[in-house]
């Protein structure tokens, strides 16, 4: 992990979880594989606060543990693994698409499994009826546990959501003599995976338990707090069983991403193309969702019969025009689209990798064009193209006089967006008989890009934390304001009270506040954008490294 | 064919038959204003000893009224303009040599170390016929455009050739900007308002992108009409402006086969053009002040520039 990335998974540790959490987060990132007398001695912290923050990394499925490298008799190591602390970045994104796909149940199981990251079917259906009940409390009515489920079963189906691989062996029966693995169940969750199994290589991944669970969603008054709680604390120690003990769920991150990157794609070609070819698009990745491995360079061929009949009702486009719109985005030079056969009226595939490549190719040149002016631009898009080019032959084919070119190649070369090659005429490499070629590799450059994603989130982050702790005294201020007010709303105070009470945080202070207020989300905004780009580089970065395995 | 040069001076009294033969090659070149070889005299006095033949060739050189040429078969004597010649009397036989040496080079023009290579004078006797020649407007400096300091000679009357003063982009070696930007903007709004026109003519999507792209040839004749350049474009020139529009990434470009003799083809292949819409929107790093930021690299927590006390970020939170 490099540097930035570390930084940035420690800051998200550091919101979600705490210092303690990010300590134990980060030294781990940093230094590896680790036992747990390593990491308390490391860390300097005490080892019940170890064995907590080893706990919740766990049950987020951020750390794994495994038996030690040394052989048998060896103390378990742990690992954590950084990849899946960013993640935490894109949580709203991941909500905010399954509200799109699912509504409003859907949005409530993926927050509560973001949350609490692994859980039963029971518990979630439980705990999601009881929050939609309580939203709908002006309608009178309460949610059923039955729709609720039926949600949680679509998402499965759709492999949003799957199992957590089951302990397997990593319990270590086989060696009684190793002390047994601090993580066990004080928690609700005990995922357990060695580092080769991966959720889908069990066979019941994505096959939804039969459960009992016959209710509905149980409203909270506030009146009932105290009687809630108690009845919370029975439910705990509750044996009420519901037929799926021991399987937990967690979030299927892969399959949101391939989400994203079908919705990437249909969104370019939009842009490229026109609205009908993007719908087509659309419906070919929804018809190869579930055959497409991830890692694949294009789709399975699909015919354009099988085309014509899925295409929604809403566009009734004539056969012949379909082929037309088929053949135009065949025809296109981003290549989207790809002829492989002829039977059934022609096989098409979407051309996935060289998609992401053509993403990122235009992240890039828009990152130079913002950053350094169009004509940067069209020196970085030249380069691009013609691979390696002289600084004459620069010149020439971008239409720039010779000084600012110049001035361009050299501002673009110590950005290190820009790289030179040296060929040589004679053995020594004399300046004067040598060649110096100046060219653009995409994947470095992507991966540059990549980390200064990853340093730019960090910064807005920290910028964040500063503004809130520099306004820490007056946003305390506005809270105690604000718990006094209500306090005295439910005691029915009188409006003077009210006004006066509401006074005390003077015309400026509340201008400070507001101002506080829209800066913090203007932050919070930008971190998703960042995100987005983020997640444009990682994906075509992967797309290569499976190309090339 | 070069030009050979002997400058041999000869002082000889000649005899009544060197000068017959001298006015006999004489009356031969005119026949033959294209050159005759060493053969033809010979067939037409063999009664001449090549001693003779080759006093009286020299002599004729001498005067300056015979050009030596050499081709692949041989040498060849050709009659020099009797313009020409008055041009050169007056000069000795070193500016005459300079002035063939200029001459051979065209319209691309010789720098003044290579006339010094091909004729083996000294560098101040060079600059000092060149300085003579210009005086009587026999040849002209034309500075080239690729080294500002370099100067080429050529002949006065020729026009200097496209590699040299650059072609249509410069005048004056200066490079014309505001020429080009302007000419890539219409070119631009030409493509565009014809894609969008095809866009809104609602017809199948495959007339619809047909119709949107125009070829290079189109895309010069509205160039010319609009008459925005003083100086002739060619259609070269004009496929130049568009390749940088496609560096642009406004611009896409595909060739078809077509027919030779169709307006606008070149070598049995057409180009076409067609204005394009961006594939994505800036990207989400640049829409932050750190994705445009000088001191990127520089910015780290707790230093002089921190995300904390970054300047960039206080006023892009106001705006």
């Amino acid at each position: 992990m490099t540097a930035q990335e570390v930084r940035l998974c420690g800051l998200l540790l550091r919101e979600h979880f705490g210092e303690v959490v990010e300590k134990v987060g980060t030294h781990l990132l940093r230094s590896g594989a680790q036992n747990l007398r390593t990491i308390i001695h490391e860390t300097g912290l005490p080892l019940d606060l170890v064995k907590k923050s080893l706990c919740v990394l766990v049950q987020h499925g951020a750390c794994n543990f495994r038996s030690g490298r040394k052989g048998p008799g060896c103390p378990t190591e742990y690992q954590a693994s950084g990849d899946r602390i960013l993640r935490i970045l894109r949580y709203p994104r991941y909500i905010y698409t399954a509200k799109t796909l699912y509504g409003d149940t859907g949005e409530l199981i993926i927050e509560e499994l973001l949350q609490r990251g692994h859980m039963t079917m029971s518990s979630t259906v439980k705990t999601v009826a009881d929050r939609l009940t309580q939203n709908m409390e002006g309608q009178g009515r309460s949610m059923d546990y039955s729709e609720v489920t039926s949600a949680f079963s679509k998402l499965v189906e759709t492999q949003f959501l799957q199992r957590c691989p089951p302990m397997g062996g990593a319990r270590n029966t086989k060696d009684s003599g190793s002390p047994p693995t601090p993580s066990t169940p004080a928690t609700p969750g005990t995922p357990a995976s060695t580092a080769l199994l991966t959720p889908e290589s069990f066979p019941d991944c994505y096959k939804v338990p039969h459960i009992t669970l016959i209710g509905r969603g149980k409203r909270r008054h506030s009146s009932d707090d105290g009687e809630d709680q108690k009845s919370a604390k029975k439910a705990k120690m509750d044996p009420e069983t519901h037929g799926d003990e021991g399987i937990y769920w967690q979030v299927n991150f892969e399959r949101f991403h391939l989400h994203f990157r079908d919705q990437a794609v249909i969104s370019a070609v939009a842009n490229k193309l026109d609205q009908t070819c993007s719908e087509i698009v659309r419906t070919m990745l929804r018809m190869s969702e579930v055959t497409t491995s991830p890692s694949a360079t294009c789709t399975k061929p699909l015919s354009a019969n099988e085309i014509f009949r899925s295409l929604p009702a809403s566009y009734n486009i004539l056969r012949p025009i379909l082929d037309q719109y088929l053949t135009l985005l065949v025809d296109d030079p981003m290549e989207f689209v790809g002829k492989a056969g002829e039977s059934g009226g022609g096989m098409f595939v979407v051309n996935l990798h060289r998609a992401l490549a053509n993403l990122a190719r235009a992240t890039l040149e828009s990152a130079v064009q913002e950053r350094f002016g169009s004509r940067s631009a069209r020196i970085f898009r030249l380069l691009l193209r013609k691979r390696h080019l002289e600084q004459k032959q620069v010149e020439d084919f971008a239409m720039i006089p010779a000084k600012e070119a110049k001035d361009m190649l050299y501002t673009l070369l110590s950005q290190n967006l820009v790289q030179l090659q040296e060929i040589p005429k004679t053995p020594d490499y004399a300046p004067s008989r040598t060649f110096y070629l100046y060219t653009v590799n995409q994947l470095p450059t992507a991966r540059m890009l990549l980390q200064n994603c990853y340093k730019t989130v960090a910064n807005l982050i920290e910028r964040r934390l500063f503004e809130t702790k520099e306004s820490k005294r007056l946003l305390e201020k506005s809270q105690r304001i604000e718990a006094i007010l209500a306090s005295l709303q439910v005691s029915g105070a009188e409006p003077e009270q009210l006004t006066e009470v509401e006074e005390m945080i003077t015309a400026p202070e509340k201008q400070q506040l507001e101002s506080l207020r829209l800066h913090i989300n203007k932050l919070d905004s930008a971190e998703n954008q960042v995100d987005e780009t983020m997640f444009l580089l990682e994906a075509y970065v992967s797309s290569t490294a499976t190309s090339t395995a | 064919m070069q030009s050979l040069y002997r400058t041999v001076m000869v002082k000889k009294e000649l005899s009544r038959k060197a000068k017959l033969s001298i006015y006999r090659i004489r009356e031969l070149c005119q026949q033959f204003p294209h050159g005759i070889t060493d053969q033809v005299i010979q067939n037409d006095m063999p009664h001449l000893e090549p001693q003779q033949r080759a006093a009286a060739i020299n002599k004729l050189l001498s005067l300056g009224q015979l050009d030596l040429l050499r081709n692949s078969s041989g040498l060849l004597y050709r009659m020099k303009d009797a313009q020409s010649a008055s041009k050169m009397k007056g000069s000795d036989n070193q500016e005459k040599l300079v002035y063939q040496i200029i001459e051979d080079a065209g319209n691309k023009g010789i720098w003044s170390r290579d006339i010094r290579f091909k004729s083996n004078l000294p560098l101040t006797e060079i600059n000092k016929i060149l300085k003579n020649l210009e005086s009587k407007k026999l040849i002209k400096a034309v500075k080239s455009v690729a080294a500002s300091k370099k100067k080429v000679y050529m002949l006065y009357n020729l026009q200097p050739d496209r590699s040299v003063t650059g072609g249509a982009w410069y005048s004056d070696q200066d490079f014309e900007s505001e020429f080009v930007e302007v000419l890539n903007q219409q070119c631009f709004k030409f493509l565009q308002t014809k894609a969008d026109m095809s866009r809104d003519s609602k017809q199948s999507p495959m007339v619809q992108r047909n119709s949107s792209f125009a070829t290079s040839h189109e895309v010069w004749k509205y160039i010319c009409e609009l008459g925005i350049s003083k100086v002739d474009l060619s259609m070269d020139d004009i496929e130049t402006i568009l390749n940088t529009l496609i560096y642009d990434g406004k611009v896409e470009m595909t060739v078809i086969a077509a027919k030779e003799g169709t307006v606008g083809s070149v070598d049995g292949q057409m180009k076409l053009y067609r204005g394009v819409n961006p594939v994505i929107q800036p990207t989400g790093l640049v829409k932050t002040p750190c994705g445009l930021c000088p001191v990127f690299d520089d910015c780290h927590e707790g230093g002089e520039i921190s995300p904390s006390n970054c300047i960039y970020m206080t006023e892009w939170l106001d705006f």
